[in-house]
C-alpha cells in the first residue's frame, strides 16, 4: 500500500545517506562543478559495490537487484539532498530504456556492466525544440549496417558516456538505437550547462554506425514509459532538493535577526517559509504516490504526470524563494541558492515540460474531452 | 432495539466491512436496500427525504454502534480504532445509510470531547442521542470580536450564589444553531485571569431562556451559520463541562477532532477538477488553451491534495492532527478558491445572469463561495503560522497580552 515503507527501504535510505553526506555532501557537488568535474570514479565504484545503487531496479538476471521504482525514488530523493548529479541519472533512464525495449541481446550485453558499475550510458533522445522526438535524425539501413544522421539536444553526460541510446527515425517510425561512444563521425559537442552539476552535451551524428535496440518503430513505446519514470525520479529527486532548501532556509530564519528580533518571526519570511513547507509536503505525496503505482497502470501514468507538473513547478519556486529569503547572500556565487536554482530550471525541460505533463493528462482522466480541438 | 455489533478491537479492516455489511442487509428497510443493489437513486433519495423513517434508521444505526464505532462499548460504541471506523463509514456510505453533515457537531465535536471531559452523568445524559442521531448540537466559540484570536472571547458566565451560571454575549459562525438541540459554549468565567486561562466550557440546552440564534445570510445566499445572542440565560450548576476556568483545555480537545474514522478512507480519483473541464467543454471555453492549461493546473493540484491526504492517513492514523492538518487546510482553501475564479472563466456567461426568479446557477455559486474555506474553520495566516512555528521551529507571533489578565487587556 502506497506510503507504507518496508524496513528494507528504510535501510536504503539510512545507507544511501550515510554515503552520500560522507562522500559526495553538498560541498562536493560545488567543487565538482566549478572545476567542470564530470562525477568522482571512485564514489562510482563505491556506490555500485558498496549498496549496488546503479542496479538497484535492474533484473536479477542482468546483476541487478530487481527493486521496485520506490526503491529508486528514495535513492534520488537522497541524492537531491545534495545535488548529487554527474552520470548517475541517465545511465538509470538508459538502463530502463533497455528493459522497456525488451530486447534480450542489448540487455545481456549492457546492463551487467551497468550494474557492476563499469559502464555509464545516456538517452539522445531530444530533438530541437527539447522535446523527446525522432525529429530530424534518421537511420539508413538494417542489421548491423544501421548508421545515424542528425543532431540530438540536451544529452546528459552525453560527451562522457560509454554508451549512447538515440532516437531516430528508422524505417517502420522512430526507433531507438545503440552508439558507441568515439564511434565513427560522432561528433560530442560539450556545452556549459546552466546546470553545473549535470554535464550537457549536443550530439551530431554524421552517417554513424548503430544497433538497433528493441522493434523498428518502437522506440516511441518505450520512451513513453521511460518519460514517466524519468518524471517520477526528477519528482522525487525534487521532493529531496527541495527538503534541503526549506531545512537551509529555516535554519536562517531561525538565526539571522534584524530589527532586534530572528527574522523568522516577521510573518512576511514566515508565510513564505510555510508556504515552502507544504509545497514540499505535497511533492513528497505526489512523487511517491506515483513511484506506487503498479508500473504500466493507468494510475501510473496520471501519477507520473501529475508529480511532473506539480513537484516540478514547486521546486522552481522553493528555489526562488530560497534565495528571497536569504536577501543579499542568496544572490552572492559563494551561496548554494543558485546551485539549486539551476538544477530546477534544468529538470523542468528534461523529462517533459509541466504543460506537457499536464496535457497528457487529458486522456488519461478527460478522455471525452481529448478530441476537442485548442 | 438491537444490541451492539461483537467486533473484536483486533478485527482487520475487511472483516469489520464485512459484518457492517451484513449487517446493514439484515436491517436497512428491505426497499431501501433493493434501491441501493439496483444503484436506484432515486428511491434512495426518497427513503432519505422521509424525516419519519430516517428518525428509526438512524436510532437503529445508533443502537447498532454503527454510528459512533471508536466511542468505546459502555457507551454504545464498538470500541474500534479510527482505521476500523473509517471502514465502516466507507461501507455506511456505500449504502447511502450514515448521517447527514449537521449530525457531525453532535458525533465529531461535542461527542468525543464529552468523551474525554464528561462526568458519568453528563455521559449519561448526552451521549445516547448523539449516537442514535436524536439530538442537533451546535457550536458556540467565535464571537464577532474574537475569531482568529479565540482567547480573546468576552461572553461572561457568572457563578450565582445557588450555583447556577448567569451568560451574556454573543458568538457568531454558529452552524445549524438555528434548529440545534444543544450547543458547546465557551465563555469568560473569570476576567482577572490571563485570556487562556480564565474561559470554562458549558453544555447549553438551546432552548433556554435568553438564547436567540438569528440567521446570519452569506454573499453566496447561503444560511448556514447563525449569530446566536445570550441575555441573561441561566445555565444549571452541571452545565460545566471539564474544569472551572479550564474551558481552554477542553475547546482544545473539540478542535483537534478531526481524524475520528467519521470520513472513511480517503482516495485519489475524480474531483472538482474534472467537473470544472466538464463544464468547460459545456460553454465551449475548454478550446481556450490558456484556460484549459489552468484547469489541468487545478486538477493535477486537487489530485496533489487527494495523494497527501492518503499520505496522511497511512502516516499518522489515529494521531492528532497537527501542523499536517494545517497544510490540507491551506491547499483546500486554495483550491476552492481558484474553483470559484475558474468556474466563473469556465461559464463567462452563464456566471452573469441568470432566468429571473431561478436559484444561483452552480459557477455563480462558486464564485461566490470562495473565500469560504480560507477564513472558516482558522484562516489560512492563522494555518501558516502553524506551520511554520510546529514544523520549521520559527519564534510564535508575539501576543504581549497573552499574560495580562483578560480585564486589563487594551480593547480593540
Amino acid at each position: 500500500m502506497e506510503f507504507t515503507w518496508t524496513p528494507e527501504q528504510q535501510d536504503l535510505r539510512a545507507s544511501t545517506r550515510r554515503l552520500l553526506q560522507q562522500r559526495a555532501p553538498l560541498p562536493r557537488a560545488r567543487e565538482l562543478a566549478e572545476a567542470g568535474t564530470r562525477h568522482d570514479p571512485q564514489l562510482w565504484t563505491a556506490l555500485a559495490q558498496q549498496i549496488g545503487l546503479q542496479g538497484l531496479a535492474l533484473p536479477e538476471e542482468h546483476g541487478g537487484s530487481g527493486g521496485s521504482l520506490v526503491e529508486l525514488a528514495v535513492v534520488f530523493e537522497e541524492m537531491g539532498r545534495v545535488l548529487f548529479g554527474g552520470p548517475f541519472l541517465p545511465t538509470v533512464l538508459a538502463a530502463e530504456a533497455l528493459v522497456a525495449s525488451g530486447d534480450a541481446a542489448a540487455q545481456a550485453e549492457h546492463l551487467p556492466a551497468v550494474a557492476e558499475g563499469e559502464r555509464t550510458a545516456t538517452l539522445a533522445v531530444a530533438g530541437a525544440g527539447g522535446r523527446w522526438r525522432a525529429d530530424g535524425t534518421t537511420a539508413q539501413g538494417s542489421g548491423d549496417g544501421v548508421r545515424l544522421t542528425g543532431v540530438k539536444e540536451l544529452v546528459l553526460d552525453g560527451a562522457d558516456a560509454d554508451l549512447l541510446l538515440v532516437l531516430a527515425r528508422g524505417g517502420r517510425g522512430p526507433s531507438l538505437y545503440a552508439v558507441a561512444a568515439g564511434a565513427e563521425g560522432l561528433e560530442a559537442e560539450r556545452l556549459d550547462p546552466l546546470d553545473l552539476t549535470r554535464p550537457l552535451a549536443r550530439l551530431h551524428l554524421r552517417d554513424t554506425p548503430a544497433r538497433l535496440v528493441g522493434e523498428d518503430g518502437g522506440g516511441a513505446a518505450v520512451l513513453a514509459h521511460v518519460q514517466r519514470t524519468a518524471a517520477v525520479l526528477l519528482a522525487a529527486e525534487q521532493v529531496g532538493a527541495m527538503s534541503a532548501l526549506v531545512e537551509m532556509t529555516a535554519e536562517h530564519a531561525r538565526t539571522r535577526r534584524a530589527f532586534g528580533r530572528p527574522i523568522g518571526a516577521f510573518q512576511g519570511v514566515k508565510h513564505r517559509l510555510a508556504d515552502m513547507a507544504v509545497r514540499l509536503e505535497m511533492s513528497r505525496s505526489a512523487a511517491y504516490w506515483a513511484a506506487w503505482q503498479p508500473p504500466g497502470s493507468p494510475d501510473a501514468a496520471m501519477g507520473a504526470a501529475v508529480a511532473g507538473s506539480y513537484c516540478s513547478e514547486s521546486f522552481l519556486q522553493t528555489a526562488k524563494d530560497t534565495i528571497q529569503l536569504h536577501g543579499g547572500t542568496g544572490f552572492t556565487w559563494e551561496h548554494d541558492a543558485h546551485l539549486f536554482l539551476r538544477r530546477a530550471r534544468a529538470d523542468a525541460t528534461l523529462a517533459g515540460s509541466p504543460a506537457e505533463h499536464r496535457a497528457a493528462l487529458v486522456p488519461l482522466v478527460l478522455p471525452e474531452l481529448a478530441e476537442v480541438p485548442a | 432495539m438491537t444490541a451492539p455489533l461483537d467486533l473484536s478491537p483486533d478485527a482487520p479492516e475487511e472483516e469489520v466491512a464485512a459484518a457492517a455489511e451484513r449487517w446493514l442487509h439484515e436491517n436497512l428497510p428491505p426497499a431501501w436496500l433493493k434501491a441501493v443493489l439496483d444503484g436506484d437513486t432515486e428511491t434512495i433519495a426518497a427513503h432519505r427525504a422521509d424525516a419519519e423513517g430516517m428518525r428509526a434508521w438512524f436510532a437503529l444505526l445508533g443502537d447498532s454502534g454503527l454510528a459512533t464505532p471508536s466511542w468505546p462499548r459502555e457507551h454504545g460504541g464498538l470500541g474500534l480504532s479510527a482505521e476500523q471506523a473509517g471502514a465502516i463509514s466507507d461501507v455506511l456510505l456505500r449504502y447511502s445509510a450514515d448521517h447527514d453533515s449537521p449530525a457531525f457537531i453532535g458525533r465529531g465535536l461535542a461527542g468525543p470531547t464529552i468523551l474525554v471531559h464528561g462526568t458519568e452523568e453528563q455521559k449519561r445524559q448526552h451521549l445516547p442521542g448523539i449516537r442514535r442521531g436524536e439530538v442537533q448540537w451546535c457550536q458556540l466559540f467565535s464571537e464577532p470580536g474574537a475569531g482568529s484570536d479565540l482567547a480573546s472571547l468576552a461572553t461572561r458566565a457568572e457563578r450565582q450564589a445557588d450555583g447556577t451560571w448567569l451568560v451574556n454575549g454573543q458568538k457568531v459562525w454558529n452552524s445549524y444553531a438555528h434548529f440545534a438541540d444543544w450547543g458547546i459554549l465557551m465563555a469568560r468565567t473569570d476576567p482577572a485571569r490571563p485570556k487562556h486561562r480564565g474561559i470554562s466550557y458549558f453544555l447549553v440546552d438551546m432552548r433556554t431562556p435568553g438564547v436567540q440564534p438569528r440567521p446570519l445570510r452569506q454573499m453566496n445566499g447561503d444560511a448556514e451559520f447563525n449569530e446566536v445572542f445570550l441575555d441573561d440565560v441561566v445555565l444549571p450548576a452541571d452545565a460545566l463541562l471539564g474544569g472551572l476556568n479550564d474551558g481552554w483545555a477542553v475547546g482544545i480537545t473539540t478542535l483537534m477532532q478531526e481524524r475520528n474514522g467519521l470520513s472513511g478512507r480517503p482516495g485519489v480519483g475524480p474531483g472538482k477538477g474534472e467537473e470544472l473541464a466538464r463544464l468547460a467543454a459545456r460553454t465551449g471555453t475548454w478550446a481556450d488553451p490558456l484556460l484549459r492549461d489552468r484547469l489541468l493546473g487545478y486538477l493535477v493540484e486537487e489530485r496533489v491534495l487527494q495523494m497527501t491526504t492518503v499520505r496522511a492517513f497511512v502516516e499518522t492514523g489515529t494521531g492528532p492532527v497537527g501542523a499536517e492538518g494545517s497544510i490540507r487546510k491551506l491547499i483546500s482553501s486554495w483550491l476552492q478558491e481558484q474553483a470559484g475564479v475558474l468556474a466563473a472563466e469556465a461559464d463567462p456567461v452563464g456566471v452573469l445572469g441568470r432566468p429571473a426568479g431561478t436559484p444561483l446557477n452552480p459557477s455563480a455559486h462558486d464564485f461566490l463561495s470562495m473565500k469560504q474555506t480560507s477564513i472558516a474553520g482558522g484562516t489560512s495566516e492563522i494555518q501558516r503560522n502553524i506551520i511554520a512555528e510546529r514544523l520549521l521551529g520559527l519564534p510564535k507571533d508575539p501576543d504581549p497580552e497573552k499574560d495580562v489578565p483578560f480585564n486589563q487587556r487594551s480593547r480593540g
